[in-house]
């Protein structure tokens, strides 16, 4: 391989089942459900009745005040998983434009903009404040954790769907490719807030299941739809040269993604888009489909988009997709949007770190065909993994992850 | 006459609206800039709403391109006075 392979380095995690990698495996791989009935403030009367909330999260430990006032709740998760991943990385920044951030964003700062949209409503313009004009943006992460790094090199926002997340990894691997040093790349939400919510409410896929144990069964039979969440992942890639030669801990290797667009719901039509994504993730990985020791599924959690990913493994990966170990952790703590895939990567690379593949919390049954991981962790020698995402706007996206010897 | 702004005001109200922590006696030393807190136009205009919203009054838009404390106190002030 040549000396721009995009690796990562640090790992900064803020879920609904843990703050910090740490507490975030240790749930994971217990296979821990922390959906529970959303009991906050404006949010409790709609159909959806279940969540993944992140709590006990206190910004103001993470991130200094004059940034908070600035930001919605989903820029205070971005920041606070940046720094913690910054942190691990020890990255320093001797040339400014040689570090880029790019997140992904699918929700944007719904509390923060309703707030500010009240005070217009309740008392007038002269008292919504200015940063109504920055908060509520998708690109409001990006712009905060740019400057809050003194980070000068490319930065984007990546709006691409609930796959988004993955390709917000890929185009930070791009831009190592193409000369950068490092970049601070992931995707944090914040939708359980009451106008997100109800801009959620039209999606027929959402769970309407108010029990937590029955409310996100993917790959089961009965499966009743899914759980939105709140938090994400960020975390530093740089080029495994750099991060060797600087002595780095290097954590796995984005070696491959591709990704696809087959409209909005139409599941049936993402087999083929979401097997196109892993072929080319695999080509581009260089990497033999029975090379896969590891599937962490989109798992929507609706019957019909199961079975499309079922069958599309079946089709990008032949026989080995029937012995492959798939798991979805996301079962236990929701679909945080663009937060969801990164999550996962997070799961992902701990995944491979640990040599244990971590179950699917809740799920007991699946008929589909795959060796779907439940009840308990699973110890195997784990080299590569497969993290799939799909969006209900129609994105598909495929990434490859590589333990580094 | 008693300044409608004072330096106090200004510190409450720039930790209020732009989250940053500055003692009075900062902003009041001679050549003191915003600058130098990390107190940018997007904070200004916040604690400018703020001021108008208490005192209704117009302050001129131009009151957050000053910068330095002095010169934001100064305009603020004289235009409380011309509005009161």
């Amino acid at each position: 391989m040549t000396g721009r392979t995009a690796v990562l380095t640090g790992m900064g995690v803020v879920a609904p089942n843990g703050i910090g990698a740490d507490d975030f495996w240790k749930a994971t791989r217990e296979g821990r459900s922390v959906l529970a009935p959303i009991d906050r403030e404006g949010c409790d009367r709609y159909p959806v009745r279940v969540a993944g909330l992140v709590r006990g999260f206190d910004a103001a430990s993470f991130v200094e005040e004059r940034y908070l006032v600035q930001t919605d709740r989903f820029t205070h998760f971005a920041m606070a998983a940046a720094g913690l991943a910054l942190d691990e990385a020890g990255l320093t920044v001797d040339d400014p434009f040689g570090i880029g951030v790019v997140t992904a964003a699918g929700s944007g700062g719904g509390a923060f903009g309703q707030r500010e949209l009240q005070e217009l409503w309740s008392r007038g313009p002269h008292h919504v404040g200015p940063y109504q004009s920055i908060a509520w943006f998708y690109a409001a992460s990006t712009g905060q954790i740019s400057i809050r790094g003194g980070f000068k090199g490319p930065c984007g926002v990546v709006a691409s769907d609930e796959a988004g997340g993955l390709d917000a990894l890929a185009h930070a691997a791009r831009a190592i490719r193409r000369g950068t040093e490092a970049v601070v790349a992931g995707a944090a939400e914040a939708p359980i807030a009451p106008y997100s919510m109800v801009c959620q409410l039209g999606y027929p896929g959402l769970s309407t299941e108010e029990r937590p144990e029955r409310a996100y069964l993917p790959f089961a039979p009965d499966a009743p739809g899914f759980v939105p969440a709140e938090g994400g992942a960020m975390f530093v890639v740089e080029s495994e040269s750099a991060a060797r030669a600087r002595g780095a801990r290097i954590r796995a290797q984005l070696a491959g993604h591709a990704a696809t667009f087959t409209g909005a719901a139409r599941w049936a039509e993402s087999r083929a888009g979401l097997a196109h994504a892993v072929r080319g993730a695999l080509a581009e990985a260089r990497c033999a489909p029975d090379e896969i020791d590891v599937v962490f599924a989109d798992a929507l959690g609706v019957p019909e988009a199961d079975r499309a990913e079922a069958l599309a493994l079946a089709d990008a990966l032949g026989d080995h997709s029937a012995r492959v170990p798939v798991t979805a952790p996301k079962a236990g703590v929701g679909r945080a949007h663009c937060g969801a895939p990164v999550l996962d990567v997070a799961a992902a690379v701990l995944a491979l770190e640990n040599g244990l593949v971590p179950p699917t919390p809740n799920v007991t049954t699946s008929d589909l065909g795959l060796d779907l991981v439940t009840g308990f962790a699973r110890s195997a020698e784990l080299r590569t993994a497969l993290v799939l995402s799909r969006g209900l706007m129609g994105s598909n996206a495929a990434l490859v992850l590589r333990r580094t010897p | 006459m008693t300044p409608v702004l004072s330096y106090d005001e200004l510190a409450v109200l720039i930790k209020a609206r732009a989250g940053i922590q500055v003692d009075p006696m900062d902003l009041e030393r001679p050549g003191a800039s915003f600058d130098e807190f990390g107190i940018d136009s997007l904070g200004l205009l916040g604690v400018v709403g703020e001021l108008e919203n208490r005192h209704g009054v117009q302050i001129p838009a131009d009151a957050v391109t000053h910068k330095t404390p002095a010169d934001f106190v100064a305009a603020v002030n004289s235009a409380v006075k011309a509005g009161a």
